[in-house]
This record gives C-alpha cells, structure tokens and sequence, in this order.
C-alpha cells in the first residue's frame, strides 16, 4: 500500500538478532508484495468455492434430468456465446499485457491497455444483454409465465434455465464488479499511488480479471455446449 | 518490493500472445468438437477442453507457475469443492427412493 | 515508558482528535478485537434473554406468556444472533485479533485497514440482522413481529414461503459471511508472512494454530453457504426453481449446501476454543505442553475431517444409505484428533505444579463439560440412535454441552487469562472463581436434563409439550437462572477489574508465550519493542519457572 510521506504508520525496517549475533530482517505488514497477493488469491479461492458450490448445484440437476438439460441447452445461442468467449479471451490479452506495460514502466500504455480492457468488458455485457433480450422474446426469462410450474417446460428445463440465469447473471456481475476496480485502478495510476514501483493494485485487479475469465471458461461449455451437435445422450 | 525490478516488456509479451494463441485454437476445438469427433461424449470432452484452457490461464495469465505456497493452496481448495462434488454424486445416484420421489420422476 | 495502546492509536484515514472517533477509525488489532468483545457480548446478552423468554414460556405445559409464532421468532432470534453475531465471529474476532499478532510479534495483522473495513461490514451486517426485529404493525390490538420464524438454519422451502422477514436476515448471514472470510483471509495472511524471524510453523503457540486452522475454514466454507444465501434470496424473489419442488428443485439440496458450511463451522468454533485451552493448561501446569506436535496437527486434522461430515445433519431428511454410511464413519474420524488433544492437556497436567487460578478452573470445567458434549456426539454420529434423538432435545443439549461448555467456557476463560494483558489490571480472584461455580453448576442444571428428556422423546422447537415432561423443563429453568445470575455476577466481577482493579504487571501468570513478553501492560500502540529472534519452543519451562527471559530489548538474556 503506498502512503504520502507524512502518513503515521510508515514502515520501520527492523532487524532482530539471533543468539550467534546473525541478523534477521523483519517483515512488516507495510508494502507487503507477496502478502498482498497471497491475500488475493485466497480471496479467489472464496469465489472458486461460490461458484464451485452453484457448479455442484448443477451437476447435481444435470445427472437426475440429463436429456432435458441437452434440449434446454440446444435452445441457446451458441454464436453469441462463442462471441463473448472470444472477447472475453482478449480482453484476458489486453489485462495480461497493461500489466506487462506498467512493470516496463509504461505507464500510459499500461492505461491504454485498462482503458482497451473496459471496452472489451463493456462489449461483453452488450452481447450478454442482447442475448438476454432474444431469451426473453422467446418466453425464456425468470418470472415470465412459461417459466413456472406447469408452464408446459420439463423439470430439467426449468432447472437448467433458472441456473443458466443465475450464474449468467452471477458472472455478470463480476464483470460489472471487474469495469468498476478497473475505473478504480486507473484513478489510482493518475494520483499516482499505483506506479511501476507499486504495482500490486494493478496485479491483483489482473488476477481477479483471469479469474472471471476463467469462470466463464467452465461456464461456457457447461452451458451452451452441452447440447451441440444434437447429442441426446452426451 | 522484492523480485519487481522492471521487466522488457517486447521480451515478454511473446509468451502472452503465444497463450492467446493457444486458448483460440482450442476455443475453436470446442465449437467444432461436436460435430467432428467423439459426439458421444460431447459433455465430458467440452470440460477437458475447459480444464485444458483454465490451466493455461492459470499457469501464465495468473502467474501460478513456481508459486508453491499459493499452488498448494488452489490445490486444496479444488479438493475440497470436488470432494463436495463427489459425494452430493454418490448420494445422488444411489438415492433408494428415486421410483417415487416427486421431483426424480415428474408426473408432467 | 511508552504509551499504551489506550493512548494512540493508527486510524484507517484522516488524524481525528476525539477520543472516540480514534476508536472508530481504528486500525490497530487490539483495539478492534475490544471493540468486537463489546458488540458481541451485548448481543450475547440480548440473546440469552431471548433464551430465558423461552425457559420460561416452557416451565408449564401450555401457552404462559407468548404466543406460538412468538416462540418459533424468539428461537430464530436466539439462533441468529448466538451464531452469526456472537459465536463465528467469536473467538478469532476478539482474542485472534487481540493476541494472535502479539504471539507471533507482529506489530499488526497483515492487512490493518481490510481489518477495520471488516470490523464495520460486521456491524452493518449485526443491524440488517436486528433492523427487522423493528419492523412490527400492530393488529387487533396487539404487536404483531415480523422477525424470521424459520430458525437459524433457514431450510427451504419454508424459509421461501413464510410472510416474515427472512430476507433481511439472509442478507445479514451472507454479510457476516463476507465479515468472516475477510478475517480468516487476514489471519492467514498474518500468519504466513509476519511470524517473528526463526518462529516457523512449529515454534509457534497452540493458539495461534487454532486460529490457522479456523481461519482455512472460514475462508474455504463460507463461501458455501453464502451462494447459498444467495441462491435462496434468488428463488425467493425471482423463483430459479432450484429450492422449489413444484419445478422439480430438491429442498434436501439446500440442507446439503447449507451444511457444507454450517457444519464446519463448528469446528470454526472449537478449534481456537481448543487453542485457548492447550494456552492455559501447560501456563498453569508450570510445564511444557505433552505432545505439541500432536495438539498442532490435530486442529489442522479436525479441520481437514470437519469439511467432510456435513452430511450427518441430514439423516432423517432424505439422504441415500450409501452417503449417510460414508457421513457417520467420517464423523466418527473427528474424535480422533479431539481425543489426542484431550489426552495431550491431561498428560501435561501430571506431575504439573497446577495453579488454580480462575482461568484454570474453567479450562478444567471444560474439560468435563466439552466430554460430556463431544461425547454424546459420537452417540448420534450413528445412524441408528441419530433417526431416535434427532430433532430433539438430546440433540439440542449435545449442541449446548459443546458450544456453551466448551466454546464459550473456553471464551470465558480466554477472557480471564487474558484480561490483565488488555486492562493491565487484576479481576477479584475470589469472586471470579465464585462466579464459575456458580456458572458451571447451573450449566449442568440447565442442560443435563435435556439429555434424559430428548432420549424420552422431547421434541426440540416445540412451544408446549407433554405433562411428564415438565419435570426436566423445570429444572433447566431453575438451572437457567442460576446460569444467568453466574453470568451478571461474572461480568460484574470483570467490570469492577477493570474499574477499580489492581495493577497486573506485564505477566503475572508466569507464562511463556510472546504476548506476555510486552514492554508494558496494556501493550503499546505497536506491540514488542523490537521484534525477537525465536528460537525456543512455546512452553518451555524448567522447575516450575519459565526458561526463556528477555531484556528491554528482546534479547535474549537466560
């Protein structure tokens, strides 16, 4: 964490000294690298249980209503899925290489590539509305009538639907979650407090970006792909 | 801040284009999976593909490759959620009165 | 002499001048882990008198004082906040904070602001779990609540489709949740990144091993149960169908979810308890702990076992045979490391010079308490007696004889070891150790007869029961108030220390570990003068005495 000089709680470095006079350099919670991440990856793995648990809840639906979910499945549209994988890979480049630009010292391309990695963000929630929307025309969206019990849609289909919504929805939101730590970042570079010197904001907002990827990346053939090629018995 | 020293960013950017590279082609196997090769089995290929590419975002993209500690802890942390995964499946597919529970055989 | 930590502080931004905006900004450990004890035992306090509500309505069959609804609010009430306000925060919020960083001479926790962040996300989530208890309408003349009547556990679908207000309690469990992640993510952190230089995994206190393994379970369950949360928010309001057996949803699935967190958060529970006891016995033992690597590894072992048992909540609600066989012989595991600990503080006791000072004697009530608890966990560990004592009051007194004596007798007896660390003053000993016996007497009244009750097939959550009954019910009540006198009177004795006590000095226990190594009692604002080189074990002692000394510096000087 980077401080202005006058801040109190600047760190100190302190040695302690074993019995045969060796010196031992004393870590402090201050400017932290390796703790800092550590931290962030263990925050990751908390999102890896979430969704590993909505993962669960799923294949639990998928092994008692398997060829309803391969119908359900087949009723998505596999191109603008495939799109938003494809711009959600990018967009995974683009983080990976602002990263790669700030600790060169580039900081204005480092913002560039930020900038580049919002828009990606932004195009994939656009595809993702739009692909809602055609859902929603063809009475597939919580709520809508067809959607409840006796509707005239099977369990698995039910269930497939209201999970797809969910974590759909869920992973959305990390996207959104993902534009906002971005905004906040590049605030951060201009004030300064984030510089090749001090880049951990900048690493770990990176990290957290590959981790939605990488839940979309389990999400994604989950979802759309489970019923391609008309496969009824998967 | 140890092991941050400034890096040469056109040595490295190398390898990030090469993974992008990678993670497209086999983004591409799973659109043409299904309709080419081992269609039985569509599922379970589409998650080893998946598999495939998560360890390659999380071995280069997230820097796993050479973090003991942290690997060991993304280790055990998937343990965990496929030791829950394994028995919610155990208990699923020997549930003795699935004949007559209500959501296993809905009366649609 | 430096100043304590009473005197300055660090605040998360800006450089307040009044006294209590430095509290409330605060960054620094120990006054965050005060500012939890506060909250936490004034709720405490709220909940035990929605207990009490309830042993009283249940001296006599038959409706006495509240109204059945009233009573199934008045145990969601009691549940929520004994769970989610006071015990999961528990023991890591307070001591972990207050004495974890001192052990291992930190100077702070890892991340100091995420800590202060974490301490108010815990009092947002403390209102939203009581702002419904606010909201009631008045209808025919009387106050009509609308708090959660579904019990703590929330289990669908009821939870889905009472009238009450369970969507504020949700969101209040799923933010405590987050509050508990981020602390475990701290303490882990902390742990691996600030020992002091040569204290490695196994040169550190027992405590701090408790704290280890508790935080793994809070960062690695609570996820769980927080989608969980979530997800039933979702079918609630949007209706995913998951829950709902109407679109083919499995309640059963979300006792699954909803025990994959909740059941290792038990352990969440005991396992710091268990590392305030393994402090306590070889400190008045006078002797080094029997079998440190044993104790170490067995917390981590519990909490290893402990994600993998959830499944024996779910006997009688619709599990195959095959998982409930695999749940009840993985459940039977957790005694193992359970029973290594309790036969590793006993060795340590023999042939030890054992003070009985009051935090002595509650780590010794335990002792028999957490048996009798632990123990007759084992006996519905197994399918056969678990189908008979499930959902009833045997069950209910297992529960209490585990997490009221143990836990909290653990948390009362951390807070009497620990106390002249924090306040630099001394309790009134005899007075304290009154209050135990008082406490520990009617704890055994208060509970015992549930045992015999629930075997004879007393019902938990019932509002009226049957008239032969009513002998074990009044017991508990009488049991009750003597339980609840021990407790005013306990803190009485605790408030008057610290108003009036006398001076402690910085160890007056004699013990060993960095914490009472402090250049002065309360500590200063930034712990140790300067951080020492560990080379010793924890618990050394030699005739009675503690081996290793330090000078002003931290240097070592036996």
């Amino acid at each position: 964490m980077a401080h202005d000089s006058h801040d109190s709680h600047e760190y100190i470095p302190e040695i302690a000294v074993d019995r045969n006079g060796k010196e031992h350099v004393v870590q402090g919670w201050q400017g932290d690298f390796e703790g800092a991440k550590l931290g962030f990856w263990l925050f990751m793995l908390t999102e890896v249980l979430m969704f590993g648990a909505m993962f669960m809840t799923l294949s639990y639906y998928f092994t008692l209503h398997h060829a309803e979910f391969i119908k359900a499945s087949s009723e998505l549209d596999r191109v603008l899925g495939g799109v938003n994988t494809v711009v959600l890979l990018i967009s995974a480049l683009t983080m990976g290489l602002g990263l790669l630009k700030m600790r060169s010292g580039d900081v204005k391309g480092a913002k560039l590539m930020i900038w580049a990695t919002i828009l990606l963000a932004l195009i994939f929630l656009g595809v993702k509305a739009l692909e809602w929307s055609n859902d929603y025309k063809e009475g597939i969206f919580l709520g809508l009538s067809t959607m409840q019990a006796g509707g005239g849609k099977s369990f698995g289909e039910l269930l497939f639907f209201g999970m797809y919504f969910t974590m759909t929805g869920l992973h959305g939101f990390h996207i959104i979650i993902g534009i906002g730590l971005m905004l906040w970042l590049l605030k951060r570079i201009n004030s300064g407090k984030v510089s090749p010197e001090h880049h951990i904001l900048h690493f770990n907002i990176a990290l957290y970006w590959d981790l939605v990827h990488l839940i979309w990346v389990f999400v994604f053939p989950y979802f759309y792909m489970t019923g391609a090629g008309g496969a009824i018995h998967g | 801040m140890a092991n941050h020293t400034t890096v040469d960013y056109n040595a490295e950017k190398g390898s990030y284009y090469k993974v992008l590279f990678g993670l497209l082609a086999l983004t591409a196997l799973t659109f043409i999976q299904p309709s080419m090769f081992l269609t039985d089995m569509t599922f379970g290929v589409q998650l080893l593909i998946g598999a495939v590419k998560a360890w390659i975002i999380l071995m280069y993209y997230m820097h796993l490759k050479g973090e003991t500690l942290i690997g060991w802890t993304v280790v055990f942390a998937v343990f965990i959620t496929a030791f829950f995964f394994g028995i919610v499946m155990i208990d699923v597919n020997n549930f003795q009165f699935a004949d007559v529970s209500h959501i296993t055989s809905p009366a649609q | 002499m430096s100043k304590s930590y009473f005197d300055e502080t660090h605040c998360a931004f800006g450089h307040p001048k009044s006294t209590f905006m430095q509290w409330m900004l605060t960054i620094d450990h120990k006054r965050i882990g005060i500012m939890y004890a506060v909250v936490m035992f004034t709720f405490f306090f709220v909940a035990v008198a929605a207990a009490l509500t309830m042993r009283f309505e249940l001296y006599a069959p038959g409706q006495q004082f509240i109204e059945a609804h009233v009573f199934n609010q008045a145990f969601t009430l009691h549940g929520v906040i004994m769970i989610f306000l006071f015990i999961i925060p528990g023991i890591p919020a307070v001591f972990g904070n207050i004495v974890m960083p001192l052990m291992i001479g930190a100077k702070d926790v890892s991340f100091p602001r995420l800590n202060w962040f974490t301490f108010w996300l815990y009092i947002l989530g403390c209102i939203i779990a009581l702002s419904s208890l606010f909201n009631f309408n008045i209808a025919d003349g009387k106050l009509v609540f609308n708090f959660a009547d579904t019990g703590w556990t929330f289990y669908a679908p009821y939870s889905l489709n009472t009238d009450t207000n369970v969507v504020t309690t949700l969101v209040a469990a799923f933010i405590l949740g987050m509050a508990s992640i981020l602390t475990g993510l701290n303490f882990l952190v902390t742990i691996h990144r600030l020992r002091a230089p040569g204290m490695d995994f196994f040169k550190m206190p027992l405590f701090v091993w408790g704290i280890y393994a508790t935080a793994w379970i809070q960062l690695l369950a609570t996820p769980v149960v927080g989608i969980t949360l979530v997800l039933a928010l979702l079918e609630k309001y949007f209706g995913i169908g998951i829950f709902d057996p109407a679109k083919g949803g499995d309640p059963v699935l979300f006792q699954h979810l909803f025990w994959i967190y909740s059941h290792p958060a038990v352990y969440l529970m005991i396992l710091p308890a268990f590392g305030i006891m393994s402090e306590i016995i070889p400190a008045f033992s006078r002797r080094e702990i029997f079998g440190y690597r044993t104790i170490a590894l067995s917390s981590a072992s519990i909490a290893g076992i402990g994600y993998l048992v959830w499944g024996h909540h779910l006997f009688t609600s619709g599990m195959s045979d095959v998982a409930k066989t695999i749940f009840s012989f993985l459940t039977f595991f957790v005694a193992i490391p359970t029973g290594i600990k309790f036969y590793d503080w006993i060795a340590t006791m023999y042939k030890g010079k054992i003070v009985l000072a009051t935090p002595m004697l509650w780590a010794l009530g335990t002792i028999i308490t957490f048996a009798i608890g632990g123990l007759s966990g084992v006996t519905i560990a197994m399918i056969g007696s678990d189908i008979h004592l499930q959902d009833t009051y045997y069950t209910i007194a297992h529960f209490h004889y585990a997490m009221l004596g143990g836990v909290v007798f653990l948390f009362f007896a951390g807070i009497h070891y620990w106390f002249p660390l924090v306040f630099g003053k001394m309790y009134n000993e005899t007075k304290a150790k009154a209050a135990f016996y008082i406490l520990f007497v009617g704890f055994n009244l208060l509970w015992f007869p549930m045992f015999i009750a629930g075997y004879l097939g007393m019902p938990r959550r019932y509002f009226d029961y049957l008239p032969e009954f009513q002998i074990y019910h009044q017991i508990s009540f009488w049991g009750a108030i003597i339980f609840v006198i021990g407790l005013v009177f306990m803190f009485y004795t605790l408030i008057q220390g610290i108003r009036k006590g006398k001076p402690s000095g910085v160890n007056p226990w004699n013990a060993t570990t960095l914490e009472w190594h402090l250049p002065s009692s309360p500590p200063p604002l930034e712990n140790h003068t300067k951080v020492p080189y560990v080379d010793f074990r924890p618990y050394e002692y030699h005739h009675g005495q503690p081996v290793v000394k330090f000078d002003e510096n931290m240097k070592r000087i036996d």
